[in-house]
C-alpha cells in the first residue's frame, strides 16, 4: 500500500486546522479508505479532543519516534470507524522532541499502512511546521477571509512552493465565510481571496455554530449527514481530495430580491 | 439618511474593497521583500532619467506594482509631451 500524505496547515493559529483535519479525516474514512490522522502539534495536543478520543490515548508520536513503543501501539482506533486511526501528539513535550528526518521516516511507515495520512500541522512557520511538512506530498492550506489569515496563508504558500519537488500540490480551504457579511461588502469573498492568493480552491466552509457544539461532543460534524453547512462542506472536500468533481457552494451568490434590484438601479457599483 | 448613504456610497469605500486593496499591495511587498519606501525612490530616479530625454506629464504618470498569478510586475506609464532637444 502507498498512501497519500497530506499536511493541513495555515500559518496563523485559530483558523480551523484541527477542526478541518478531524472533519476531513472522518469524511474520508466514512467513504471507505483507511485514514491515519497525525497530530503534529506537539505540546498542544487537541485533535484527540475533537475526535472524542482523549480517554483512549496511551502512547503518542514522540514515544514512537523515541522507540518507546511500536507505531501500532500508539495508534488510537476511532470509536465510529475502524478504518480511522489517530496518532496523538505528546502533551508534555515540545516541538524539539522530533526532527524532520524522524518525521519522514514515520510518514513512510504510515504510508505503508493507510490510504490517507493526514497531518495536522501546528501554527507558525518554524520547526514544528517544518517537521509537519517534512514527509508530506500534498498540502491543504486553511485560511479565513481576514487579512491576517490571508497574509499568513500567503507566507505558507511561498514556503510550500519552495519545496515543489516534495510537495506536488497545495490547495486552499476558505473557512468561516459569512455570506451575509460578504453580501453587505463588509468581508472579503471567496473570489477576492482566490484572486489575492492565486491558488487552487479545495473548498469553502461557512461559519457554523455547530462546529463548537461538535467539538464539545467530540463528534466531528462531517460524520453525520444532518449538518448541511460546515459538515456538508467537509464531506465535499473529502470527495474532492479523492478526485471527485463536486461543485462549490456558491455562498457569494446574491439573491436578486426586489431590494437588491432597487439598490442596483441607484448604484450598480454596490451590487 | 443612513439608507441613502448606503445606497450611494462608492463601492471602493467599503470594508471588503479596502481589505482587498490593502491585501494586494501588502502581499506584493511581502513576496518581493520590498521595503515600503523603495518604490518611490525608484520612481524618482526613473522619472529623472526619462526627463533628460522627454518632457512628461507628471499629473497622469502611473507607477505601481501589479500582481498576476503569484508574480509581481512593475507598471510604469510616463505620458510623453515632447522630446527634449
Amino acid at each position: 500500500m502507498t498512501g497519500r500524505v497530506i499536511v493541513v496547515t495555515s500559518g496563523k493559529g485559530g483558523v480551523g486546522k484541527t477542526t478541518a483535519s478531524a472533519n476531513i479525516g472522518l469524511a474520508l474514512a466514512a467513504s471507505g479508505p483507511s485514514v491515519a490522522l497525525v497530530d503534529m502539534d506537539i505540546g498542544l495536543r487537541n485533535l484527540d479532543i475533537l475526535m472524542g478520543l482523549e480517554n483512549r490515548v496511551v502512547y503518542n508520536l514522540v514515544d514512537v519516534v523515541e522507540e518507546k513503543c511500536k507505531l501500532r501501539q500508539a495508534l488510537v482506533k476511532d470509536k465510529r470507524l475502524p478504518n480511522l486511526n489517530l496518532l496523538p501528539a505528546a502533551q508534555t513535550r515540545d516541538k524539539t522532541a522530533v526532527n524532520a528526518d524522524q518525521m519522514k521516516k514515520l510518514t513512510e511507515e504510515l504510508k505503508g499502512m493507510f490510504d490517507y495520512v493526514l497531518i495536522d500541522s501546528p501554527a507558525g512557520i518554524e520547526s514544528g511546521f517544518q517537521n509537519a511538512i517534512a514527509g508530506a506530498e500534498e498540502a491543504v492550506v486553511i485560511c479565513t477571509p481576514e487579512m491576517s489569515a490571508v497574509r499568513d496563508a500567503d507566507r505558507v504558500i511561498g514556503l510550500l512552493e519552495a519545496r515543489k519537488d516534495e510537495i506536488s500540490q497545495y490547495r486552499l480551504i476558505i473557512n468561516r465565510i459569512r455570506p451575509h457579511m460578504v453580501k453587505s461588502n463588509d468581508m472579503m469573498s471567496v473570489q477576492d481571496v482566490l484572486e489575492i492568493l492565486s491558488v487552487k480552491l479545495l473548498g469553502v466552509v461557512p461559519e457554523d455554530d455547530q462546529v463548537i457544539v461538535s467539538t464539545n461532543k467530540g463528534e466531528p460534524l462531517s460524520g453525520s449527514s444532518d449538518n448541511q453547512k460546515a459538515g456538508q462542506a467537509y464531506r465535499n472536500i473529502a470527495k474532492r481530495l479523492q478526485g471527485e468533481e463536486v461543485p462549490f457552494l456558491n455562498l457569494d451568490a446574491m439573491d436578486a430580491t426586489w431590494f437588491t434590484k432597487v439598490v442596483k438601479f441607484f448604484n450598480p457599483a454596490r451590487v | 439618511m443612513q439608507l441613502l448613504d448606503w445606497l450611494f456610497r462608492k463601492s471602493s469605500d467599503d470594508a471588503r474593497s479596502k481589505a482587498k486593496d490593502r491585501m494586494k499591495q501588502m502581499l506584493i511587498h511581502d513576496r518581493l521583500e520590498l521595503p515600503p519606501d523603495r518604490l518611490s525612490s525608484l520612481e524618482e530616479e526613473l522619472v529623472a532619467v526619462v526627463c533628460r530625454y522627454f518632457d512628461i506629464d507628471r499629473d497622469t504618470t502611473r507607477f505601481d506594482l501589479q500582481q498576476y498569478e503569484r508574480k509581481a510586475s512593475l507598471i510604469a506609464n510616463f505620458p510623453l509631451v515632447r522630446s527634449k532637444t
